[in-house]
């Protein structure tokens, strides 16, 4: 296993800029989901890793080794693909085999090692079947299998539970991540599904329009988001933003005071703020006019069955509310938002979080 | 009068048209292929069991056409001549065809270009293919000759000498159907998903290794259509001999449909002729009706 680090990597596709100066260190045996929409070069920039695509500029190592002009197969890596890239004409068992097969492993130890990994994805059944004859997740143990068989320096993983329907998915995720933790292995993975990067990864690296937006623990990425595209990307419901200015006794929020205490109501006045940023979750349903909540009115009610989602329509801007299972209300009844500005985050015009909410989870930060 | 032009106008409309609509569309196409594919065929088949005198059919000797076939030294060598062309002409067809749509695979400046010009020959109305490839071979004025002269030689000997014939007639098919291969194969090669691929390159295998591992077997399917395509096609092969040869020197060049030809229009054997067309289509089905079995049980194993 090795680390991986990404040096300015930039790649175009004629005019098109898809990754601008990419810069990524993935320490050793760390999990990391590189996150973002699609458009955003999470895909290139495992590619370029890869050695599939080549990078206009800029330079990958894996380990110490500067990998940017080799081949994919002078890497040491292994890839699970999107859609699974079996080899068709070959049995699970040489699908497995391959990576061993090529590299001149005897047919003993071949055999013990795929027999080894096929049992811990419990797939040793299907080892004479050709990959048409599986479903959707066997095909997927398979890439998983093919891809563990060796010990590479670190696995890539494009986008490798999209292909699945909602249920697999699930168990998947699980699965995989137990498999990797269980490996300790150096791993890459692209996602879309910010569930899949929050719940799998060690690291979470937000992408948006080929640039690195913020890396940090799953848990750091929900709570102090570095900018608005983080903050409303990761969550769902997206964090409500309204927008907001530093006034005398607090932050402004249309014609409501937020009251906040002095050090952070400084901070907000220094940074310039323009935005309040709330989690659905840290906001609830409060009478109307009820001091300290911002008074609105019942967009749509949504009942999830544990919860229930409330969209209210505020001066500035809707925002969801989590409600409780038992909440009722009628479309356009005035309602009030309340919340503790504690857990609050602030923007500024730039669109970078300024001030940080106060608790994180229960640890003080 | 007017009552049964009523009752004719209702009995076209509703579900009475409904009914008749679609036997009505199909009429023309049917009586097509009933008047040019099923009655010539039919005829044929009929032709086959009869003897002929000065092409007028003179009376039912059922299969004795046939059986004459087999102890006709000029059919067997015939035959033999065809099969001869058609495994040589196919297989080089069929290399030369993979080969160039593997390299036209790739993405570079004047692709497009390179893949319209190389099916041009493809598209030239065989004839004149032969004619110029006369123009070619010929060994007074031919440009080989011509070539040959300039550089000090003396004249080159292509349709004069059996082997030279062969080769040159091979070679013409070569060039002209080579295209259909290289397009079938690259159509097959561009279908091909492409992360296979790039697993295999992630996963160790150089370029000689993801051909003999993904593309071979992949393409194994497309590759055997080609081939049974061509090698139907390449069995009936007649205008570019025709032009070229007339079948000479000798019987070098020869091929079953020219002496069928031969046998029908020359030697009036209309009966003769029809049996050896039968006894070639039958053989010719088979041989591809096996070519597809063979392929099936390779693809399930």
């Amino acid at each position: 296993m090795s680390s991986v680090l990404y040096k300015n990597v930039v790649k175009n596709f004629g005019a098109l800029n898809v990754l601008r100066s990419l810069d990524l260190a993935v320490p050793d045996h760390k999990f990391l989901a590189l996150l973002g929409p699609s458009g955003c070069g999470k895909t290139t920039a495992l590619r370029v890793l890869a050695g599939l695509d080549m990078p206009t500029s800029g330079k990958v190592f894996i380990g110490e080794r500067d990998v940017t002009r080799l081949q994919p197969r002078d890497r040491d890596i292994a890839m699970v693909f999107q859609s699974y890239a079996l080899y068709p004409q070959m049995t699970v068992a040489e699908n497995i085999g391959y990576p061993l097969w090529i590299r001149g492993t005897p047919e003993a130890g071949r055999k013990a090692k795929i027999g080894e990994v096929a049992a811990i994805l419990e797939i040793g059944h299907l080892l004479d079947r050709r990959p048409r004859q599986l479903s959707g997740g066997q095909r997927q143990r398979v890439a998983l299998a093919r891809a563990i068989v060796r010990d590479p320096a670190a696995f890539l993983m494009d986008e490798p539970l999209s292909n699945l329907d909602a249920r697999l998915r699930l168990t998947m995720r699980g699965e995989i991540k137990r498999l990797c933790q269980r490996l300790s292995a150096t791993t890459i993975y692209v996602t879309h599904d910010q569930v899949e990067a929050l719940t799998m990864a060690d690291l979470v690296a937000v992408m948006h329009g080929g640039e690195l937006q913020q890396m940090a623990p799953p848990i750091d990425i929900y709570d102090r988001p570095a900018n608005r595209f983080v903050a409303t990307f990761v969550g769902n419901p997206p964090m409500n933003i309204l927008p907001a200015a530093p006034g005398e006794q607090g932050v402004m929020v249309g014609r409501n005071i937020v009251p906040l205490e002095q050090t952070r109501l400084a901070a907000c006045r220094q940074a310039g703020i323009v935005e309040i940023g709330l989690r659905p979750e840290d906001c609830g349903v409060a009478q109307p006019g009820e001091p300290g909540a911002l008074p609105g009115e019942i967009y749509v009610v949504e009942p999830m069955g544990n919860e229930t989602l409330v969209n209210v329509c505020l001066e500035g801007g809707n925002v969801s509310v989590r409600a409780g299972r038992d909440f009722r209300g009628a479309v356009g009844e005035s309602i009030g938002v309340a919340f503790d500005p504690a857990n609050a985050c602030f923007f500024n015009a730039a669109g970078l979080t300024a001030v940080h909410r106060v608790n994180s989870n229960g640890r003080d930060k | 009068m007017h009552g049964a032009a009523q009752a004719r106008k209702y009995r076209l409309q509703g579900a009475g048209l409904d009914l008749a609509l679609p036997y009505l569309m199909l009429a023309p196409g049917l009586t097509i292929v009933l008047g040019v594919l099923v009655y010539p065929l039919w005829d044929g088949l009929r032709a086959s069991t009869k003897a002929y005198r000065y092409g007028s059919p003179v009376g039912d000797i059922g299969l004795q056409n046939y059986v004459r076939l087999w102890s006709d030294v000029q059919f067997l060598n015939s035959l033999w001549v065809t099969v001869k062309f058609v495994a040589l002409s196919v297989s080089f067809e069929a290399v030369l065809g993979f080969a160039l749509a593997l390299f036209c695979l790739r993405e570079f400046q004047g692709i497009r270009l390179l893949r319209t010009v190389l099916i041009i020959p493809m598209v030239v109305t065989p004839v004149v293919v032969a004619i110029v490839f006369r123009l070619i071979y010929a060994s007074d004025a031919g440009m080989l000759t011509a070539l040959s002269q300039a550089m000090g030689g003396g004249a080159v000997q292509i349709l004069g000498n059996p082997v030279n014939a062969f080769v040159g007639l091979v070679v013409l098919d070569v060039w002209e159907w080579t295209p259909l291969m290289f397009l079938i194969l690259l159509a097959g090669l561009q279908s091909l998903p492409h992360e296979p691929f790039e697993a295999a390159r992630v996963d160790g295998a150089g370029a000689w290794r993801v051909f003999a591992d993904l593309t071979f077997p992949m393409m194994r399917p497309v590759l055997a259509v080609a081939i049974v395509l061509r090698t139907i096609d390449a069995f009936g092969t007649f205008d570019q001999v025709f032009v070229l040869t007339r079948g000479g020197p000798g019987e070098a060049t020869r091929l079953i449909s020219i002496y069928g030809y031969d046998t029908a229009f020359k030697f009036q054997q209309t009966g003769y002729a029809a049996a050896l067309f039968v006894t070639i289509g039958l053989v010719v089905l088979a041989l591809a009706f096996s070519a597809i079995r063979l392929l099936r049980r390779v693809d399930a194993s």
